[in-house]
């Protein structure tokens, strides 16, 4: 084989091999993961890329500093999710070291450094947005905007855990996939 | 000589071999002498990149527009599957080898780059995948890469230039906001994703050389992604690596067939000899110099410093043995905050470093000058432009009225004028003579 169809050769598979990987990483999750709800915000702004999306930020994303915790830099944690009454899942505990069970998901901590008196340490969860239909998009965003200044119910994310990996499925209002309720109202 | 007239030479030379007017030695030498690239039919090669451009482009829009109605393995398929035909286009083009035409290498290499992108992109999107989409332009140009050195397209290396470049500089933009995670250090890659270019320009055997245009693009981002990089390495506005980083650029080693280009042809010395003037220009008022000389303090500790000062000196030192004097005077601009610093104190004002880069950038421009009136590739026309853009600047400081500066404008800008007609004609007057 000459040398040129064998770097093409190489080129192609790394073309399909890194959209695959995550193919399969995240099929993984949502064929065999754990289902968990998170109550969120959810803004619209733009991917150049990928087009428009729901920025979805848990609201939960300050928790009690786990001991040991490094002062600087972002740091790897990992939280155990507890339901409660309401089905929604918030952080139990979080530790610096891995720990295993259907509902751990691996997470990101910084310590402030403006405030080393503080309790605790605010995280970044691995997934921030939901693609919509650039259609969908607009609407999903004002429906989301109305609920929040009639102070109704926040969008709830709803996630797949597997192995500590999060995969993001829906973002739900009222129990219901966003992307439905738009569909219904537009029609 | 243009390379107009290096081509008209070129098709003259057959026929002069044959009736005998020059040997073939005195042939082969002439060929050798004055240079012609290979057109490699241009208008064929913009022709399938734009073809190319608009097949991609609006494969991607249909395929996003229905979304929300298809299953999500039908997404997949939709995803992939322009990537798997657009392979198998690019196999069928590379097995033509050299009867492959140039348009149909650039067509089938940007559409295979467009179908890669499509499908990272679709992936992400199908999984909502977080993290920024310069990320993911990261990995677009790494496997994108080859196919525009196995397929010579020129389209595809201007895009990955560009990619990395915007890369480099979203390292450093997003820097300080939210969770940087595990980000990369653009210190190691941008000069590593800068060399990924090496295997199409020179190429292994060290003759393929940029087209006009992928020349102005690949000096620009390089400009670009190195200052991003100084920047980075600095964690603040690092004005002084940003001039070494300029010089480093501006410096760039060339053959002698590069050197005997005209300057238009060389935009590495023009960018970088440009950002180096402008940065000077700026230096000569008291707040940037004292913000200039502080910078060289926080850079000397760095690695990067001490890299770049080492690819500048050695730049300069091959520049000098190939008499590049007029480059090496402008980037000794660059050299002036390093022997400023001792002689400031922490509190000291930056007056005294201002007033030395108003006269070193005189001195500067009478070298360019000098320099073509001693015979040597110089840039007189630059030398006067620069000292006509330094007086203005210093009139329009001056505590004098607007009727003095008027008067002192129309006598600089006749000055500027006439001394433009007495280069067009000493230029026509020398048979050959160098160029700006």
């Amino acid at each position: 084989m000459k040398p040129a169809l064998a770097v093409f050769a190489l080129a192609a598979v790394a073309q399909w091999l890194l959209p695959l990987a995550g193919v399969w990483q995240h099929e993984r999750v949502i064929a065999r993961g754990t289902a968990v709800r998170i109550r969120c915000v959810a803004p619209d702004p733009y991917d150049p890329l990928r087009g428009r999306f729901l920025a979805v930020r848990p609201e939960e994303n300050q928790v009690p500093k786990p001991a040991g915790m490094p002062e600087r830099g972002d740091v790897p944690v990992w939280a155990t999710l507890e339901a409660g009454d309401d089905g929604l899942s918030r952080i139990k505990s979080l530790s610096l070291e891995p720990v295993s069970g259907p509902t751990v998901i691996r997470l990101m901590a910084r310590w402030q450094r403006w405030d080393q008196e503080s309790k605790t340490v605010f995280v970044a969860w691995p997934f921030d947005r939901f693609y919509l239909n650039e259609r969908l998009a607009p609407d999903a965003d004002k429906l989301v905007a109305e609920r929040f200044r009639e102070g109704r119910a926040r969008p709830v994310a709803e996630i797949r855990l597997l192995d500590g990996r999060a995969v993001l499925t829906d973002v739900l209002v009222d129990g219901t996939s966003i992307r439905d309720v738009v569909k219904q109202q537009a029609n | 000589m243009s390379l107009l007239h290096h081509r008209w030479l070129a098709e003259q030379i057959p026929a002069w071999e044959q009736e005998g007017i020059v040997t073939a030695d005195g042939a082969r030498r002439l060929r050798e002498r004055y240079v012609v690239e290979p057109q490699g039919g241009l208008a064929q090669m913009v022709v399938g990149a734009v073809g190319a451009l608009l097949i991609g482009t609006g494969l991607i829009a249909v395929l996003a527009y229905n979304w929300d109605d298809f299953p999500r393995w039908v997404r997949m398929a939709l995803a992939l599957g322009p990537l798997a035909a657009s392979q198998a286009v690019s196999w069928w083009v590379l097995g033509k080898d050299e009867a492959a035409k140039p348009w149909q290498r650039e067509a089938a290499a940007l559409v295979q780059t467009l179908a890669a992108g499509a499908a990272m992109a679709l992936v992400s999107q199908i999984y909502n995948l977080p993290g920024k989409w310069t990320d993911l332009v990261f990995w677009w140009c790494v496997v994108s890469v080859p196919l525009a050195w196995v397929l010579r397209s020129q389209a595809v290396a201007i895009a990955y230039l560009i990619g990395i470049a915007v890369w480099a500089v979203a390292q450093v933009t997003g820097r300080g906001f939210g969770f940087s995670g595990e980000g990369a250090d653009v210190r190691l890659w941008y000069p590593l994703l800068l060399a990924g270019i090496l295997p199409l320009w020179p190429g292994p055997e060290l003759r393929e050389r940029p087209a006009s245009g992928s020349r102005l693009v690949l000096a620009a981002t390089a400009l670009l992604g190195l200052f991003a990089v100084a920047t980075f390495a600095a964690d603040r506005p690092a004005f002084w690596l940003t001039m070494l980083s300029a010089a480093a650029v501006l410096l760039f080693p060339l053959d002698r067939h590069g050197i005997a280009e005209p300057l238009a042809r060389k935009p590495q010395v023009l960018l970088g000899g440009l950002a180096l003037v402008a940065m000077a220009l700026v230096a000569t008022y008291e707040d940037p110099a004292r913000h200039l000389v502080k910078s060289v303090g926080f850079a000397l500790p760095l690695g990067w410093c001490w890299l770049l000062l080492a690819v500048v000196g050695g730049f300069a030192l091959v520049a000098f043995r190939q008499g590049r004097f007029a480059v090496l005077a402008v980037a000794g601009l660059a050299v002036v905050p390093l022997l400023a610093a001792p002689l400031s104190g922490k509190d000291t004002s930056g007056w005294p470093v201002a007033i030395i880069y108003s006269f070193v950038l005189l001195a500067t421009a009478s070298a360019l000058i000098a320099i073509e009136f001693l015979g040597r590739q110089g840039a007189a026309r630059i030398g006067a432009a620069l000292i006509t853009l330094l007086v203005i600047l210093r009139m329009a400081d001056a505590d004098v009225s607007l009727l003095v500066k008027g008067l002192a404008f129309i006598v600089i800008g006749v000055g500027f004028l006439g001394f433009n007609i007495f280069i067009s004609r000493r230029r026509a007057a020398l048979p050959g003579g160098p160029s700006a």
